[in-house]
């Protein structure tokens, strides 16, 4: 079975965002950066625990510049096999959607797996377009997923319930929270890693069809306000009048 | 409960910025490693502490460790945390390839370490004290005895622990009395007891390697006369079967800090059945054990600065968060009518954090400094510089241990104090770091050892070759710092400390030519906080100089914010903690004695 992960490299959870360009790029200034959570603990180690059950190869694909290797290294030494970097500046999601069909034409993969959503720019938009333009069956934010032979069955969470469906391979999959636990590289993995194969190939022809406009922050919180615990009153009329939530 | 308890961007700048971590990767022995390599293994060990260590810190500390009929009982955690350190080769990572290590640097295994204690401190001894011993076995134990016991301490199956400390000898290891009687097959016969075994027995051992200190029958006295044996709770069987080997676990000390982490009483051949193996040759035990002693007294360090690390972070966090009071506006009154403004904001609790931030960042770069010299001397060639670089190790060694332990308490009190009467509840973690932290200037010997080692023997071995290569290096740091405008005024005062160091000694150094030692190591103490306030300037010295090279060239991968902030505590250390010093000369200067004993006792 052959398994593509696409993985993403965004901000590390803690870091301060700030924009620069008049506000239409994000300053990656004294950002840290780490593999999209989505494409790592669920996508990821979801294909390798297929591998490991029924063998195959997982290969990690990422779209950005060399500066990324460090997070597919992270990949390499979680368990992948091999890594395809596309060299070029993701810059939309159109872009990178057709960044992944060509490379996925061209490897013949049975799944080809990424998170739900970048933890950066939360548009869930990658995995349907690349399905989309590889004209596959596309199932979002699945929690569960097994495959018997070349058809797989996947849960995914609904409103109030679950649902489950059936699909044959190959098919595009978003992978969210359930569908795997966290892996966490060990030393030797990590060591491997360095040795594991990464090709570079060079990105194809892609327009972008959108630009940004600008990024706005959201509003700063509010100062803490302490209140006397002997005075409820003055509880209920803050909540009542300026938080109006009662 | 706080929810930091380190920051990995201050250990990339120590690691790679200013101690340039990566030289190593050029030698044969660490050339498997990059940066990238050490950058997700960092990362994956903090990802296994938010998620495996840190949420147990507190429960660990409610529900310690039980001793009942002979079994200990530790908290569960301590399973996943001995798997994972497996599963990753932290147990002895540094021995070869074909040895069953991965060659890892000491660098990064003391950054490794640094994150889980920072994490939880009740965790790291069981694995590092199995380390250790594995360690003694493989440098000065036969073959045999590498075979038989270090591939299962490797695999986390059977754990290693340093048995020196007997009831009636703690610091004086010259007044053990475990008897090894000879056998006529080659083993001993063991006989004794221990106190303060750490890690010593557990329910997730199957077996207890203990590296035990003991005396041969008609051994000379002293410490001339100690031997170092391997003493297995369970003798191994030729079959792989385990024999109990008669060394009972009596009980397991109830402490006020550490509660996760056993600390038994053992008593061996009870019922004189008590076998254990000679390591090395007879009545170099403790010459041995030294070997292991080293590594542990960098790792205390090293976990007191951990656990100051924590403590800085959550009264960071809290400083942050908490309103109180209003700041003193330019009329020199408070408005009132103003909202309160949060307590970070007010100049003495931002004394009290930077404090704690000078203390533990810079006693974590001199750590970071002693692992690089480690790793060097282990790769460079027999010869002059493989001897300058174990003088070093030598002498920054019980100045590595003491300043973070010691120093490590006050920036905790002070971290509690900046808490207010929340520091004193239980509702907040800086109690318990407050109590965890008090034994690092007690284990592996006490600041009072490690003080009289500093003056007594490492200053002055050699002729003071170790204190002139220190000297050289610092010298080397103050001219780098003199070509900055910003840092040459205290560049200047570090070089001034140096002379003073040199009037100090000097003024010393006579009692002890006259032959009157009691009188130079009287007051080895004052003597260790004022070399090692200076060492630790020079740390501080040293980072200023990254930390502005970075912002001038605008190369600030941690954002500029961090690296003004370097600079801004090395002004703060050489202004609040520098003068500390005068007093320390002064007292070290002055001639009156009162601290030997006389004929009449003063201290009723």
């Amino acid at each position: 079975m052959k398994l593509l992960v696409c993985v993403s490299k965004t901000p590390e959870t803690t870091a301060k965002i700030a924009f620069t360009n008049n506000d239409s790029e994000f300053d990656t200034s004294g950002v840290q950066f780490i593999m999209n959570p989505y494409d790592e603990w669920y996508a990821l180690v979801r294909a390798l625990e297929l591998k490991e059950q029924l063998g195959g190869s997982v290969t990690i694909l990422n779209v950005g510049p060399a500066s990324n290797d460090a997070v597919i290294r992270k990949g390499l030494a979680i368990g992948a096999d091999d890594a395809i970097r596309v060299n070029a500046e993701p810059k939309s999601s159109l872009y990178v959607a057709k960044q992944i069909a060509a490379v996925a034409k061209e490897g013949g993969y049975d799944v080809i797996f990424l998170g739900k959503e970048s933890i950066d720019y939360n548009g869930s938009e990658v995995s349907a377009m690349t399905a989309e333009l590889l004209d596959m069956p596309f199932i979002s934010y699945a929690t569960k997923m097994d495959i018997d032979g070349s058809t797989a069955t996947i849960e995914r969470e609904i409103e109030g319930g679950t649902e489950v469906l059936e699909v044959d391979t190959p098919f595009v999959l978003s992978a969210a929270k359930g569908m795997a636990e966290q892996r966490i590289p060990n030393m030797r993995g990590i060591m491997m890693a360095k040795r594991k194969p990464l090709k570079v190939v060079e990105a194809v022809e892609a327009n972008d069809l959108t630009t940004v406009a600008t990024y706005t922050m959201p509003p700063s919180k509010t100062e803490v306000k302490m209140i006397d615990p002997e005075n409820m009153d003055e509880l209920v009329r803050l909540l009542h009048e300026e938080s109006k939530v009662i | 409960m706080a929810d930091q308890y380190t920051n990995l961007d201050n250990m990339r700048f120590l690691l790679y910025d200013v101690h340039d971590a990566e030289e190593l990767t050029q030698y044969e022995r660490f050339q498997d490693y990059d940066r990238t390599s050490f950058d997700i293994m960092l990362d994956a060990v903090k990802d296994f502490s938010d998620k495996e260590l840190f949420p147990y810190f507190e429960e660990m500390d409610a529900n310690p460790v039980t001793y009942d009929d002979g079994k200990v009982t530790v908290h569960p955690q301590i399973k996943k945390f001995i798997d994972m350190a497996t599963k990753n080769g932290f147990i002895g990572p540094w021995f070869d390839y074909d040895q069953g290590g991965i060659q890892l640097p000491q660098m990064m295994y003391g950054a490794v370490f640094h994150i889980l204690d920072a994490a939880n401190n009740n965790v790291a001894g069981y694995v590092g004290l199995t380390s250790g011993a594995a360690n003694l076995i493989r440098t000065f134990g036969s073959k045999e005895l590498f075979d038989t016991y270090v591939p299962k301490m490797l695999e986390g199956k059977w754990m290693g622990t340093m048995a020196l400390t007997e009831p009636q000898a703690g610091s004086s290891l010259s007044d053990i009395t475990t008897t090894a009687t000879p056998q006529e097959d080659g083993t001993y016969k063991i006989k004794g007891q221990k106190i303060f075994i750490s890690g010593g027995d557990h329910q997730f051992g199957e077996n207890f390697v203990h590296l035990t200190l003991a005396r041969i029958d008609g051994a000379p006295a002293g410490t001339k006369g100690i031997s170092l044996f391997v003493v297995p709770k369970h003798r191994p069987q030729e079959d792989g079967s385990l024999t109990y080997n008669d060394v009972f676990t009596a009980g397991d000390f109830q402490k006020v800090g550490q509660k996760g982490y056993a600390t038994t009483h053992l008593v061996y051949g009870e019922d004189d059945n008590c076998v254990g193996y000679l390591v090395g040759e007879p009545h170099k035990g403790l010459k041995y054990m030294f070997q292991m002693m080293n590594e542990a007294r960098l790792a205390v360090g090293s976990s007191g600065i951990a656990i100051a690390t924590a403590a800085y972070h959550a009264s960071l966090q809290y400083a942050k968060e908490r309103p109180q009071g209003r700041k003193i506006e330019s009329s020199g009154k408070k408005n009132v009518e103003a909202g309160q403004t949060f307590i970070i904001n007010h100049p003495n609790v931002r004394r009290m954090l930077l404090l704690q931030k000078a203390i533990t960042e810079g006693g974590l770069s001199l750590l970071v400094e002693c692992g690089k010299l480690v790793d060097k001397h282990m790769v460079v060639e027999d010869g002059k510089e493989k001897d300058d670089l174990h003088l070093l190790i030598e002498l920054l060694t019980p100045i590595a241990k003491t300043y973070p332990s010691e120093m490590g308490k006050t920036s905790i009190s002070t971290g509690l104090q900046v808490l207010g009467g929340y520091g004193f509840c239980m509702d907040f973690p800086l109690q318990q770091y407050y109590r965890d932290i008090r034994i690092m200037s007690i284990y592996e010997g006490t600041t009072g050892i490690q003080s009289m080692d500093l003056l007594g023997r490492k200053v002055t071995m050699k002729n003071g070759a170790a204190l002139q290569l220190l000297m050289k290096e610092i010298q080397s740091t103050i001219q780098d710092a003199m070509t900055h405008d910003e840092l040459k005024p205290y560049a200047e005062i570090l070089t001034r400390k140096m002379g003073t160091t040199q009037k100090v000694l000097g003024h010393l150094m006579g009692f002890a030519m006259k032959g009157d030692f009691e009188r130079f190591l009287m007051d080895a103490n004052m003597f260790m906080e004022f070399a090692s306030t200076i060492v630790i300037a020079w740390q501080w010295l040293k980072q200023a100089i990254v930390a502005k090279t970075a912002l001038i060239t605008g190369n600030t991968p941690y954002g500029e914010d961090f690296y003004e902030s370097k600079v801004h505590t090395m002004k703060f250390f050489f202004k609040y903690e520098v003068p500390k010093t005068l007093a320390l000369e002064q007292i070290l200067m002055d001639n009156e004695v009162l601290t030997i004993q006389n004929e009449k006792e003063v201290i009723v």
